[in-house]
C-alpha cells in the first residue's frame, strides 16, 4: 500500500524538512503554501462574519506555512517521518500518514496535445499603422487571430475547412 | 494598405497524421493556410472580422 504523506512546517523551515524529505528517500513531491493558525492561537477568538474582518484576522494573525507532500511506499515511510522528526527537533510541525486506497494516472490526450494552439511571430510593417513591428499570430483548431504588438489592430480568423490528401 | 503574402513554418504534431513535422502557413489578406509537409493534411481559415484601435 502507498501513504500520502503530509508535513506541515512553518515557512523557515521549509528547506530543511525538504532536505530530511529527500535524503529519507522521497522521489516526487509537491508544496502548498497557506496560512494557518494552531488551535492554541485560534482559542478564544470569534469573529465577525463579515468577509472582510475575516480575511484580514487571517492576514493579521495566521502564520506563514508550507504544506510538503508526497506519495511513498508504507514499507519506508517509518524511515521517513523520523528522518523529518530528527531534522526539526524542537521546531513546530505537523506529520499526516494518510493511506491511499487507489491511484489512478491518467497521461495527456494525445488529441488534445495535436490541438494545441500555435503562437509564431513575424516583423513586417503593420497594415493598419504601418510599423515595422512584430505581428503576433495565434493558431488554434478552429479560429486564428494576428495582431500588430505596435497598434493592437487585430484580425480575426475562423476555420473554413479541411482537406486530406488522397496518397 | 495591402498585405503581403506571409510565409510561416511551424515544427509541430500533425493533427492527422500524429507525426511531429513541419507545417508551412501562408497568412493572404483573406485566408490562412496550414499544411502538413508530411501527411498534406491542410486547414483553412478564412477572414471573420477585424478590431482596431481608435486613433
Amino acid at each position: 500500500m502507498k501513504v500520502h504523506l503530509r508535513v506541515f512546517v512553518e515557512i523557515e523551515n521549509l528547506g530543511k524538512a525538504m532536505n530530511a524529505l529527500v535524503e529519507a528517500g522521497i522521489t516526487g513531491f509537491y508544496i502548498l503554501e497557506y496560512k494557518g493558525m494552531s488551535p492554541q492561537d485560534w482559542k478564544g477568538f470569534s469573529i465577525k462574519e463579515d468577509p472582510k474582518s475575516a480575511i484580514g484576522l487571517i492576514q493579521d494573525y495566521a502564520t506563514d506555512a508550507v504544506l510538503v507532500c508526497s506519495v511513498v511506499e508504507e514499507e519506508k515511510t517509518d524511515k521517513i517521518v523520523e528522518s523529518v522528526m530528527q531534522t526539526l527537533e524542537g521546531e513546530k510541525y505537523t506529520i499526516l500518514e494518510v493511506p491511499i486506497r487507489r491511484i489512478i494516472v491518467n497521461n495527456k490526450d494525445l488529441e488534445k496535445e495535436r490541438a494545441e494552439t500555435w503562437l509564431l511571430e513575424k516583423e513586417v510593417p503593420c497594415f493598419y499603422c504601418g510599423e515595422n513591428s512584430v505581428q503576433r499570430i495565434r493558431i488554434d483548431m478552429n479560429k486564428a487571430k494576428i495582431w500588430c504588438t505596435n497598434c493592437g489592430a487585430t484580425r480575426y480568423y475562423l476555420i473554413k475547412g479541411v482537406e486530406k490528401e488522397v496518397s | 494598405m495591402p498585405v503581403k503574402k506571409w510565409k510561416l513554418e511551424k515544427g509541430a504534431n500533425c493533427y492527422n497524421c500524429g507525426d511531429a513535422t513541419i507545417h508551412d502557413i501562408e497568412v493572404d489578406e483573406f485566408d490562412i493556410k496550414i499544411r502538413c509537409r508530411d501527411c498534406g493534411f491542410s486547414r483553412y481559415y478564412t477572414f471573420h472580422l477585424v478590431d482596431l484601435p481608435r486613433k
